[in-house]
């Protein structure tokens, strides 16, 4: 992956669209374990989002600086 | 061996004690100075060109709640993204002419300080934000315009980072969050609201505590809707049940009106001694009082209010054999008309009563499982404002920036702008709150002691040390007296007014400029811009004075028009939130004032009670059987007029007018009484029999010697005798 993205001649780094993306990742994820009622089977869910939200990020972020 | 045992037993209980009370208080001064210095980090890391902004943030958006926390920077995020945008347009507009620059940035904030007076949740922090972040990216941006577009983006960026850690911080380490607290009330409250009816079924609640209890589960309604919307933000677990919640927040409101009329209709005929009436009424009492005495003053689980609903749907299955019975017995002590529609209307509010609990009770049980039926709900919590106060805030809010500009353009001071920028700041923030004189007073004193603190920090301080953990270490103490004072509700504004403008001015960017000169005198602008909107919030409309009850008295009244008019749809439950939440406010600018406390909260029982018997009737005629006896027939031609007398009576509550309702609700009850019905005139099956009990209900308040339409009725009278000056005072 191109570690810069040009959007109409602005340059971007990479991770920053990719922080966008894990967000609505995540939201997704959450969305989907609050509907079935997942959450009761963890300690701390804020704790949990987090961690979750780490790995995302921490995943696709590893793909641009590799 | 057993002393020992003791002691440690005492110390225990010592320390569980305080770690319930001050140790909540520490951990969130913990948590506040975390997510300060780690947000203050980074922003030094990343070289953000204000640190200290994003650092300001966190304290801003801390609060001791996760999902307060949530809320905020939401709204705050919101708000500064409107207010750069405006700012940049305005400056891209007015670059070259300073004055047209200033005059459309105040009419700005005056706009954002009447949106967060009108509302007054965390959204109107959005409209705080807004309105100050235009002030406070573009003022010192004024005399470089091309830098304008930089701060913008700067300003948006550090805010972003504040958030962030203050969230993450707020969320992972040791949340409390606003779903617990939201529960723990939820549960206390039926407890009490048991109790309260107990008392009140008996006979042995004097009018004190009546009312004390009435104002409670007052405050109570309108924070639970506050915290609902912000556990949204905060827990899954709470949004999928936030239909209910909404539901049950109606319910609660909805049986503690049905209690209040059922109370106002109880005293009134203890009033005059035990009559054979009373006698009649007092078994099915006793009863419910019976069954509720297990429930009172303990919170109520779901477990509990399964439990609670199944005993209440028994009571009321034997409800009208019961009643039916008690009534032969009453019949035959040969009681007048007048007592048995009083013993009608008593078994019908009391019915109704049961019903509404036995709803409350099964929404509270259905709280526990994940998914249910009861999770449909469409009537929201509708909350009202007065025009008129948003409106003077607003005005206040232009008039404050107007002088400070015109000040600053006249003298050129060179601190003008963050005069200008301060009072822009303060005023938006007081204007969220009941009382923005005292409010912008404490920022002020804040402030002088941040600039006390500041000076001798900055200039005798800082140059000695070295490296980031000592600028901790250093700057700690302050945070952490500010932080204590922004968790005890009577010095907000000293903590508030320390820790953001201590920060502004004393906390060093990565390049640290030491300039005495421009310390003082900035400090100076800054204390006498809070001092300018202490004083306009004393003089420009304060929204604590006479003026103001005044008119939400009379808002407060006209919801008996709205709830004659309104469409029929979801009425009850906007009717009621709206009547409640027009007397909290009204409440919280009358405080310190007892008298006049007491006598908003008669009218809104007044109101509660006649517009509650109005939507009860209304829904009636709107579900009666299609029959020639029901329709356009004089009885409902009798209740239009006396809707539209009463809506009259509550605009302008004087004798002639009260006389003229009275009138039209005895017509109304004679004209029902003349007609016929088609189904046996039993308790449960005859519409017209509770149309009647509605009717004489009505009557039975506007007749209460007590209620303040006699007092205003009296008070005409009195008025008008001795001379003809009624508005001397």
């Amino acid at each position: 992956m191109p570690r810069e993205l040009a959007f109409h001649g602005v340059y971007i780094p990479t991770v920053t669209v990719m922080f966008l993306v894990a967000m609505v990742l995540s939201w997704a994820l959450d969305r989907f374990m609050s509907g079935l009622d997942l959450y009761r089977f963890f300690w701390h869910p804020a704790l949990l989002r987090l961690s979750l939200f780490s790995c995302i990020f921490g995943a696709m972020a590893l793909t641009v600086y590799r | 061996m057993v002393r020992n045992w003791l002691k440690s037993l005492e110390w225990r209980r010592g320390l569980n004690d305080w770690a319930r009370s001050d140790g909540v208080t520490w951990i969130y001064i913990g948590k506040v100075l975390t997510a300060a210095f780690l947000t203050y980090w980074i922003a030094m890391r990343l070289e953000l060109a204000q640190p200290r902004t994003a650092m300001i943030t966190v304290f801003i958006v801390m609060q001791p709640q996760s999902g307060q926390v949530f809320a905020k920077s939401f709204y705050r995020l919101l708000g500064t993204l409107a207010g750069s945008v405006v700012m940049v347009t305005l400056m891209a507009l007015f670059a070259q002419n300073s004055e047209l620059f200033l005059g459309s940035l105040a009419i700005w904030v005056g706009f954002c300080c009447a949106g967060a007076a009108r509302y007054r949740n965390f959204r109107a922090y959005g409209f705080v934000l807004a309105g100050y972040t235009a002030a406070m990216t573009g003022l010192p941006a004024l005399a470089h315009p091309d830098t304008s577009f930089m701060a913008a983006m700067w300003r948006v960026l550090e805010i972003s980072l504040g958030i962030v850690c203050s969230t993450l911080v707020s969320a992972a380490i040791l949340p409390q969050s606003a779903g617990a607290a939201m529960r723990n009330t939820l549960y206390q409250r039926f407890g009490t609201f048991a109790q309260f009816v107990i008392n009140g079924l008996r006979g042995e609640s004097d009018p004190a505590s009546f009312e004390a209890s009435n104002v409670r589960f007052i405050a109570d309604a309108v924070g639970l809707e506050g915290l609902r919307a912000v556990t949204v933000f905060e827990d899954p677990h709470m949004r999928r049940r936030n239909g209910r919640l909404n539901r049950l927040n109606s319910e609660f409101m909805t049986i503690t009106t049905r209690f209040n009329a059922l109370h106002q209709l109880l005293e009134r005929l203890r009033r005059r001694g035990v009559t054979p009436a009373v006698q009649a009424i007092d078994p099915g009492l006793a009863a419910l009082t019976r069954l509720l005495e297990p429930f009172a003053g303990r919170a109520l689980t779901n477990a509990d209010a399964a439990l609670l609903a199944n005993r209440l749907s028994v009571y009321k299955a034997d409800l009208p054999e019961h009643v039916r019975s008690l009534r032969a017995e009453f019949v035959k002590t040969g009681p007048s008309d007048d007592d048995l529609l009083d013993f009608h209307t008593a078994y019908e509010l009391l019915y109704r009563f049961v019903d509404d609990m036995h709803d409350y009770a099964q929404t509270h049980a259905s709280l526990a499982d994940h998914r249910h039926a009861r999770e449909k709900w469409v009537e929201p919590f509708v909350s009202t404002t007065s025009w008129l106060s948003s409106l003077a805030s607003g005005v206040r809010a232009t008039f404050i920036l107007g002088v400070m500009s015109v000040y600053w353009v006249a003298t050129a001071w060179p601190s003008g702008a963050s005069m200008t920028l301060v009072s822009a700041a303060t005023v938006a923030l007081s204007a969220t709150t009941p009382n923005p004189r005292r409010m912008s007073f404490q920022m002020a004193c804040g402030t002088f002691l941040g600039a006390v603190l500041g000076f001798f920090i900055t200039f005798f301080v800082l140059p000695r040390i070295d490296g980031f953990p000592l600028l901790c270490m250093v700057l700690a103490p302050v945070f952490v007296l500010g932080t204590f004072l922004t968790t005890r509700p009577q010095w907000v504004g000293y903590g508030l007014g320390l820790l953001i403008f201590f920060s502004i001015g004393s906390a060093p960017d990565n390049l640290t400029v030491y300039n005495p000169y421009a310390f003082i005198n900035d400090y100076i602008a800054m204390v006498l811009g809070m001092l300018l909107c202490a004083a306009a919030g004393a003089i420009i409309l304060p929204p604590n004075s006479r003026w103001l009850w005044e008119r939400l008295e009379g808002n407060l009244r006209q919801q008996v028009s709205f709830a004659i008019s309104a469409p029929l749809r979801g009425i009850r439950s906007s009717f009621e939130s709206r009547t409640r939440d027009l007397l909290h406010q009204a409440y919280g600018l009358a405080a310190g004032k007892p008298e006049v406390q007491r006598n908003l909260l008669r009218w809104m029982f007044v109101v509660l009670e006649i517009g509650h018997a109005i939507i009860e009737l209304r829904r009636e005629q709107d579900i009666l059987p299609v029959h020639p006896s029901y329709e356009s027939q004089p009885w409902r031609q009798a209740i239009r007029a006396m809707g539209r007398s009463l809506i009259r009576l509550f605009i302008q509550p004087d004798r002639h007018n009260l006389s003229r309702s009275l009138s039209a609700v005895d017509h109304a009850i004679v004209c029902v009484q003349n007609t016929d019905e088609p189904f046996a005139p039993h308790f449960d099956t005859s519409a017209l029999r509770r149309v009647k009990s509605y009717l004489h209900f009505i009557r039975t308040c506007l007749l209460d010697p007590q209620s303040p339409l006699a007092g205003a009725a009296s008070e005409q009278v009195s008025a008008a005798s001795p001379q003809g000056q009624p508005n001397a005072s």
